[in-house]
């Protein structure tokens, strides 16, 4: 198993970034419905400091993501129609902007608001505005239709996935899937 | 704690004294003062989840009499409104408003009253009562008094435990929510005022709440 990607597949690093985000991600969106939904107190405040934890390490680590990319390679894509390919490099696109709008706007909302802002309570992290109820009311619009948007694409991604793998049966899935046995070669099961 | 109301008026005549600027003449009287608001601040810094954050109170009465050498006679008295309290938060504000925490409605008001002022080699010292959400803590309330140039202030800063107070019990109490430490910060840009201290009413242009005004309890 390499942590580079190859021709054949996706390196190691690369496929953590992926599913590990992913995992974070699906944890994050749900307590920020949760969060909301709790009366004033501090287990509402713990929870929002939750939130915001996972959502500043997801930001880190869209930009380490982004730079291990810079520097890597990609697997060989399997043959599709110039429309699929292009459909899914707008996807990407979108993806990785988003994986720091996301973030960044919730950062923006929080500061507007005037709350601190915590890393699992062990750093603090600066404000990026003084409090500011108008920026307050756009950030927060932005962060939560963002991350709509972001849960839309993430479905289409993974339904693109799943088609490639289960209807064209080509390696596409094969090549981000975790496993150390997954073939280089072949077409997978 | 309703002492505020009971003030010697034998300094009523000290009044027109102070007004002029003569308090040495006033024998047995210290010369009063009241805060210019637009000058004065009485503010608070907390912590909350690591983060220190100000807050002030907009509206308060504080009346002072006071005289390095008229202890005898001197004393601090302050009546804070604590909705008028912005910590530039709209849900920290809200949140603090609730039982919880200061429980605005039933208890709209802090009270302070130094009614001794003793002289120490760091300057002088109050003997306070605070009373917060019907629980009066008595501390040492240190101060910087400055009287220069037509321009006289009180400075000061005591760091009180919210919990002694009752201020965030509870699931509130847990420290990396909130610190327990807080310190509040007092800067008076004093004028001379009456000797007695203008009940709460004569506050002018503000629409008080209902219940505010005329003595408690």
């Amino acid at each position: 198993m390499s942590l580079r990607s190859t021709a054949a597949r996706w390196g190691a690093v690369t496929r953590m970034f992926h599913w590990g985000m992913l995992l974070l991600f699906a944890a994050t969106v749900p307590l920020g419905l949760y969060m909301t939904s709790l009366p004033m107190g501090a287990h509402k405040l713990k929870t929002y400091a939750l939130h915001k934890s996972i959502g500043l390490t997801l930001l880190a680590l869209a930009a380490l993501r982004l730079l291990w990319r810079s520097t890597e390679r990609r697997p060989t894509p399997p043959l599709m129609p110039a429309w699929q390919a292009h459909a899914a490099s707008a996807a990407h696109v979108v993806l990785y902007a988003l994986m720091f709008a996301v973030p960044i706007t919730g950062w923006l909302f929080n500061s507007a608001a005037g709350f601190p802002l915590q890393w699992f309570g062990l750093a603090n992290l600066p404000a990026l505005t003084a409090p500011n109820p108008a920026l307050k009311h756009l950030a927060r619009g932005l962060h939560e239709n963002g991350v709509w948007i972001l849960v839309g694409v993430v479905a289409l991604h993974a339904a693109a996935a799943l088609k490639h793998h289960f209807v064209d049966r080509d390696r596409t899935l094969a090549q981000m899937l975790p496993g150390v046995n997954a073939p280089d070669s072949g077409v997978s099961p | 704690m309703n002492s505020v109301h009971q003030l010697p008026l034998q300094i009523l005549c000290g009044c027109a004294i102070a007004a002029a600027g003569l308090p040495s003449i006033a024998a047995a009287d210290a010369p009063t003062y009241a805060p210019v608001a637009a000058q004065s601040s009485v503010s608070f810094v907390g912590t909350q989840q690591g983060e220190k954050f100000t807050g002030v109170f907009r509206d308060y009465d504080a009346w002072i009499a006071y005289a390095p050498d008229q202890l005898a006679n001197s004393r601090i008295d302050v009546t804070i409104r604590l909705k008028s309290m912005d910590s530039k938060s709209q849900e920290r504000d809200s949140a603090l408003a609730d039982a919880d925490w200061f429980d605005f409605q039933k208890f709209p008001t802090a009270v302070f009253h130094a009614g001794v002022i003793r002289a120490t080699p760091t300057g002088p010292v109050g003997d306070a009562d605070l009373t917060i959400k019907g629980h009066t803590k008595h501390l040492a309330f240190p101060f910087t008094w400055k009287a220069e140039a037509g321009k006289t202030t009180l400075d000061a800063h005591v760091t009180l435990d919210r919990l002694e107070f009752g201020l965030g019990a509870g699931e509130w109490a847990d420290e990396s929510i909130a610190g327990k430490k807080v310190e509040v910060v007092v800067h008076l840009v004093l004028t001379p005022a009456p000797a007695v201290p203008a009940p709460a009413p004569a506050s002018p242009g503000k629409p008080a709440a209902p219940a505010a005004p005329s003595p408690k309890h």
